[in-house]
């Protein structure tokens, strides 16, 4: 953090390679969302349209397959980044879902009804942030894990019967609907549409958030960071 | 001894027929005399509706057709130099046969009725040029019968006053696989009107009697195929029609009359993207999907896998109802020799998918979402549906709620309060 930003009241919020991965996974995740509904939704008038832009059904499955390469080839990355490196060990322990998690919730829907005085105090990540990367993780692995099924079928059915295969695609389709609305709704709606970010909340682009963000969203970081004169 | 005979026998027939011509000599005029007036190209005459018509003889067409060797008596019996209006002339004095064949035929009805805008015998074989079918320059040779026929089956006039179909229909002859083997590429083997329709004894296909009536249509067409007549006797459709089944399926059902087109035609009904349709015309039937209790929803399972969305979008070399029900030779899946009964599956499958084995036929593959059809499958997507409209739900209460929340405060707090601060 350099001086400069700490007169300007900046934090970092997310280094270069996060913002990296972060911007890859959201360019991926929408080529796939694209190419992946228009086949879903294939009776759909959208849907035929959008299949021809790609350039019929069998240019929209390579498309599809060069993504999903990708996105896997991303998320193994991320998997070793945080499992391995200096700064992706302490991220991951901030990641953990943790018993006062369960608790902050509650306290959060009590404070919103009025009955509780104190609104919970997050340190990095809250109880928001933490379930959209593991739910958002979870959903990556079981969509490339059913996608790999289906791109390799006639290896996948040297040892899983047809049914198996056609579990496979409903949920590869049906999980990735969910990770679609998790990141529509719940994702756009806490870094855009929150009152405290709107209409952003710069971090993904800048890498920094205000110290005063920081203190109002995130108190225990605030004070941890303060804590050792980072601020 | 036989070589002997036969110039006794030919000088006897010349003497005989010198006999039957020369003496009526008076009476009867010779091609000559007969020229003297017909060979002017000038020569007409006004009929009652006051249109002309020629008298003229072409007798260079007449010298070169069939009967060109014989005189013009031989069929105007009772002509005289000069004379008045002659009596019509009879083929069925030599071709008993065909008169009669034709007596029985649509034309021939009506023509025994007087009305006169149906083909005789001249209509289709010509009058002074007859020529034998063989001859490239008849009426009758095989690439010229369509020509022949449409000259009246293409006159709209005539279309509608014999309610026949239109000319479309006849059109689309000619750009059929028949049509375009004939026309274009001048091949004699190709089907021409008629080879399906019969020549003198032609009737319309309602008829149970014509060679076109639904019955009759797998023998007709096997005339010309008849490996694949073998095949569709064997058939589920092919033995259903012989037993008298008449809605079971015969070539004109899925292959169209007129419009009949190679397989790799895309307009064909038969063509990779048409054939899910062409099937579903008699399978997504209700009425004859519970007749014979066969499974439904065949055309919407197959169109919602990745088979017939391939179809859909132009991948012909994706799996279409023929790649693994056959084609001719379709048979029921209870049948052992059926290629989609449940030992042959991986080898059908294995037709595409190099490595199929035992696991193929473990599932459905028209995959009926349902829970009996397929628990499985249902219980996901149910699982699925649910969780998602729930989880859609909780999103928007907890948005919601801290919204209501964030402003509760501001209001308590006022402008200057704690979010007023920040």
């Amino acid at each position: 953090m350099s001086h400069a930003d700490l007169a300007a009241g900046k934090v970092t919020r997310m280094s270069l390679l996060f913002r990296i991965q972060h911007l890859l996974l959201t360019l991926l995740l929408t080529v796939l969302a694209v190419t992946g509904f228009a086949l879903m939704y294939h009776e759909n008038s959208l849907a035929q349209w959008i299949i021809r832009l790609e350039g019929g059904v069998h240019n929209r499955g390579i498309v599809h397959r060069i993504a999903a390469v990708l996105l896997m080839a991303n998320l193994v990355y991320h998997v070793f980044y945080m499992l391995l490196s200096r700064e992706g060990k302490p991220e991951l322990r901030e990641l953990f879902i943790v018993r006062q998690d369960i608790d902050d919730f509650f306290q959060s829907l009590r404070y919103n009804l009025g009955a509780a005085k104190e609104y919970p105090r997050f340190g990095k990540y809250g109880y928001k942030e933490k379930f959209q990367y593991w739910g958002a993780s979870a959903g990556i692995v079981l969509i490339s894990v059913t996608g790999i099924m289906l791109w390799a079928e006639e290896f996948s059915m040297v040892f899983f019967p047809k049914v198996v295969l056609d579990l496979a695609i409903v949920i590869h389709g049906y999980q990735g609907l969910l990770a679609f609305l998790i990141l529509f709704l719940w994702h756009l709606y806490n870094v855009h549409l929150h009152p405290s970010v709107f209409p952003m909340n710069p971090s993904w682009i800048t890498g920094k958030v205000s110290a005063e963000w920081m203190r109002e969203e995130h108190p225990l970081e605030y004070e941890k960071l303060k804590g050792k004169g980072l601020l | 001894m036989k070589r002997m005979m036969r110039p006794i026998l030919a000088a006897a027939l010349a003497a005989a027929a010198l006999f039957l011509t020369v003496p009526a000599g008076a009476a009867a005029p010779g091609v000559g005399e007969c020229m003297d007036c017909h060979g002017d190209k000038t020569i007409e005459k006004t009929l009652a509706n006051g249109q002309t018509l020629s008298l003229y003889v072409d007798l260079q067409a007449y010298r070169s057709s069939v009967h060109g060797g014989g005189s013009c008596v031989t069929c105007h019996a009772s002509a005289t130099a000069p004379h008045e209006k002659l009596k019509k002339v009879s083929c069925a004095k030599c071709h008993g046969d065909a008169e009669k064949s034709y007596a029985g035929s649509s034309h021939g009805k009506l023509r025994a009725k007087g009305i006169t805008d149906v083909p005789g015998c001249d209509g289709c074989h010509g009058a002074h040029d007859i020529r034998k079918p063989k001859d490239p320059a008849a009426r009758t040779f095989r690439l010229n019968i369509a020509a022949t026929c449409l000259r009246c089956h293409k006159d709209r006039a005539i279309e509608r006053k014999y309610d026949l179909p239109d000319e479309k229909v006849m059109a689309a002859y000619e750009e059929s696989v028949h049509g375009m083997a004939s026309k274009k590429s001048g091949l004699m083997g190709s089907a021409v009107c008629v080879d399906c329709h019969g020549n003198h004894t032609i009737l319309p296909g309602d008829d149970p009697k014509s060679a076109t009536h639904r019955q009759n249509i797998p023998t007709m067409c096997g005339k010309c195929h008849p490996g694949i007549l073998e095949q569709y006797e064997k058939s589920v459709h092919g033995k259903g029609m012989r037993g008298g089944i008449a809605e079971s399926p015969v070539c004109t059902d899925c292959h169209g009359e007129h419009t009949i087109a190679k397989v790799r035609d895309p307009s064909s009904s038969v063509s990779s993207r048409n054939i899910p349709k062409t099937c579903s015309g008699c399978h997504e039937r209700e009425g004859i999907s519970t007749r014979y209790a066969l499974p439904k929803k065949r055309f919407s399972s197959y169109m919602d896998s990745f088979h017939g969305i391939a179809v859909e979008y132009g991948m012909t070399k994706a799996a279409n109802c023929s790649s693994c029900h056959g084609v001719h030779d379709i048979l029921p899946s209870s049948d052992p020799a059926s290629t989609v009964h449940k030992a042959n599956i991986p080898k059908t499958c294995g037709k595409c998918h190099p490595n199929a084995g035992p696991n193929f036929a473990k599932g459905d593959v028209h995959v009926e979402v349902s829970p009996k059809k397929a628990m499985g499958v249902f219980a996901v997507r149910l699982f699925y549906t649910l969780f998602i409209s729930a989880l859609v739900i909780l999103f928007a209460l907890h948005i919601g709620l801290e919204l209501y929340g964030r402003w509760n405060r501001r209001r308590e707090n006022g402008p200057g309060g704690k979010e007023g601060q920040s």
